[in-house]
């Protein structure tokens, strides 16, 4: 085992390194635990609620990430200053950052995540490849990266089309070219290449076969420090949008039991193969004939883990602080048991009714769902400022019923019930979603979103009660109005026909 | 009282009376409206049909939120409504259009230049902001009359950045350019 570079150790104090719903996920993970934690701040969030209930919060410079949030130097200095033992870096940020897990190590401190090794390893994209693939993982099959075109062109008639022409240091899909017959195939990776050298001043390429259809399922797993692994099971993550994940369900709709045990055992050995420990996900793509292909692994906490956390009812938050304090895992294989269906709506400040366009502004209200089977991770309330220095998500929204369909019942319900205004957000995106035929029988892949969902054909189906209410609204507001600047019509002040009057309404 | 009401392309007369009626587009509806102290919340008992909406003013419309989906609603009494009905600016669709940056970011593309034909929904400017790239869309068909700012620019919310106009007041335009 190379767990070296993992020290255990009781801590009782931990700094988070992090900021929103996520934070507030980790503070309350550490407060059931009796766990004190340490808050970090930007100017954009003195006011938010992770600094507010944190036991000390300690401030780190201004609101754009690269000066406070992603701050390796400062964060530790805050860390040792606040005395604190352990930093959690939730999601984003300097989660998947080997530099910062090292930093924190050799400051001393308890990294809760994986060894520094498995961060680096699963973090480039070629070596997580070539390092599965030894432990027999199966993976999208394609070149390896450092061919010359002509051996490309030969490659590509083995893998057969359509493919993917890739740069070696891709990411956010640029380099990247689908090619779906071979007389565009020199083009492509001529223009591939160029696109990469200008975005990464690298022009190394390599073909991946293009799976039509495929979607998107992960594993989610638990690795102690003696070595042992398990798995949480599934997560469906196909309903994207530009690569961002908009609704995740648990278990998926095509996974049965035999392909779960397959995947899992599968995901166990790509995590086993750079000695894993703590939470970490396996993503892969899975085609129409449920052949399962290794993407990449997520070497943190998932934004989706509350809807493995739902259906198999472990706390996947309080297992990563016990797996850091040194902990073996409580429970083995046998004893994880997925029941019912758990659905997870991200809702993002941005306009679904044109172009999810981003939606900046304050908060003036927020009221959210709540009764059985509901739950709503968030750290936004009336009066947040919705800032365009982080990302636009607002919280998320988890349903939970003993079959999908009552948890798709359960979304409905509480999607309507959620009331947040001041910035336009992707709720009836959800709506429409949670209305789809398509969704609703399962029928879907990675590309469904973007390439057969349209929000055109939904109907707003309350203009008229929007109307009226706008409409009484007003007339209240004129009403009042013209009664404060109209005077001699009354024997009393204003002032005092102003307070009787609000009195009345009340 | 009278109001004109506009949502979205229906327009509806709501005539207001004194004993809790109302009448919409001349049909008579029982009402029973009551503020509540969380602000902006409303719940109205429309022929006992129970409703309950956020409604915010906004600039010059009120924004509604009624389970899960917003209305931009604007709300003009007899007076405002011919007065706009004069002077031509009852909400419409033509008329010069201002593309304007809804928050702050970096100009990353303007894939149309000036005198360009565009279409409704074609691409005007690709704005960088929230770590997305944001495309901003022609609202409506027109020409592109002016273009104020170019890629790699940054730009503050609200800021102007490109100005769509009537194909038929082209003619006009290009002699001032």
């Amino acid at each position: 085992m190379n767990t070296d570079t993992l020290i255990p150790k009781n801590f009782n104090k931990l700094l988070i390194a992090n900021r929103g719903e996520i934070a507030m996920r980790i503070l309350r993970a550490c407060h059931e635990l009796g766990i004190r934690t340490v808050a970090i701040f930007s100017d954009a969030d003195r006011n938010a609620m992770h600094v507010r209930q944190a036991h000390e919060a300690y401030y780190i410079g201004p609101p754009p990430a690269r000066d406070s949030y992603l701050l390796i130097d400062k964060i530790i200095e805050v860390a040792k200053q606040s005395g604190a033992e352990a930093v959690h870096p939730g999601y984003g940020f300097l989660a998947e950052r080997a530099e910062f897990a090292q930093a924190c190590l050799d400051a001393g401190l308890v990294f809760v995540g994986p060894p520094v090794n498995a961060i680096r390893v699963m973090g480039d994209k070629q070596t997580a490849r070539q390092t599965v693939k030894a432990a027999g993982v199966p993976i999208v099959p394609g070149t390896e990266p450092g061919l010359d075109d002509a051996a490309l062109i030969q490659a590509a008639e083995d893998i057969g089309y359509p493919l993917l022409v890739k740069a070696s240091a891709g990411g956010g899909g640029k380099g990247m070219r689908p090619v779906h017959k071979s007389a565009d195939l020199a083009d492509s990776i001529a223009a591939a290449r160029r696109e990469a050298m200008a975005a990464f001043g690298d022009d190394t390429v390599y073909l991946e076969k293009m799976l039509v259809g495929a979607r998107h399922i992960e594993i989610q797993l638990l690795a102690d420090m003696d070595g042992n692994i398990i798995h949480l099971g599934e997560r469906e993550c196909s309903l994207q949008r530009r690569h961002q994940k908009l609704i995740e369900e648990s278990p998926s709709y095509v996974v049965d039991e035999k392909l779960r045990q397959q995947m899992g055992e599968v995901a166990v050995a790509a995590a086993r193969a750079v000695d894993y420990v703590n939470a970490g996900t396996i993503e892969f793509l899975v085609d129409r004939d449920k052949n399962f292909y290794f993407l990449e692994m997520n070497t943190r906490l998932q934004v989706e883990h509350p809807v493995t956390e739902l259906v198999t009812g472990i706390d996947i938050v309080q297992e990563q602080l016990r797996i850091s304090r040194g902990r073996r895992l409580r429970i083995n294989q046998a004893d994880v048991k997925m029941s019912g269906w758990a659905i997870e709506c991200r809702i993002n400040a941005e306009d679904p009714y044109n172009n999810y366009l981003p939606s900046t502004g304050q908060i003036t209200a927020s009221r959210l769902p709540t009764g059985p089977g509901v739950r709503v991770d968030t750290g936004v309330f009336p009066g947040y400022e919705v800032t365009p220095y982080y990302d636009s998500m607002l919280s998320k929204l988890v349903c939970y019923g003993e079959t999908r369909s009552e948890a798709v019942l359960r979304m409905r319900r509480a999607l309507e019930e959620y009331r947040i205004m001041g910035v336009k957000t992707n709720i009836p995106f959800h709506q429409h979603m949670m209305d789809s035929h398509r969704f609703l029988t399962g029928q879907f892949d990675t590309s469904f979103v973007e390439e057969r969902f349209s929000m055109d054909e939904r109907e707003a189906p309350h203009q008229l009660d929007a109307a009226i209410l706008a409409t009484l609204v007003a007339h209240q507001q004129g009403q009042k109005a013209s009664q404060i600047v109209a005077p001699g019509d009354r024997d009393t002040s204003n002032w005092k026909w102003l307070g009787r009057w609000e009195r009345l309404q009340k | 009282m009278k109001y004109f009401t506009t949502v979205g392309d229906q327009q509806y007369t709501i005539e207001i009376d004194h004993d809790n009626k109302i009448l919409v587009n001349g049909e008579r509806y029982d009402i029973d409206f009551q503020p509540s102290p969380e602000g902006s919340v409303y719940s109205l008992l429309l022929n006992n049909r129970s409703l309950e909406g956020l409604v915010e003013e906004r600039e010059d419309t009120w924004e509604v939120l009624i389970r899960g989906e917003l209305y931009e609603v604007q709300v003009q009494d007899e007076r405002a409504f011919r007065l706009a009905k004069a002077r031509g600016t009852v909400a419409t669709v033509s008329g010069d259009v201002n593309i304007i940056s809804p928050m702050p970011g970096i100009i990353v593309a303007v894939p149309v230049s000036e005198g360009e034909h565009v279409s409704k929904g074609d691409k005007v400017i690709i704005l960088e902001s929230m770590k997305m790239e944001n495309e901003l869309r022609a609202p409506r068909d027109g020409v592109v009359r002016r273009v104020f700012v170019q890629a790699g620019a940054g730009v503050e919310k609200n800021q102007t950045l490109v100005l769509i106009g009537d194909p038929d007041a082209q003619g006009e335009e290009s002699d001032e350019a």
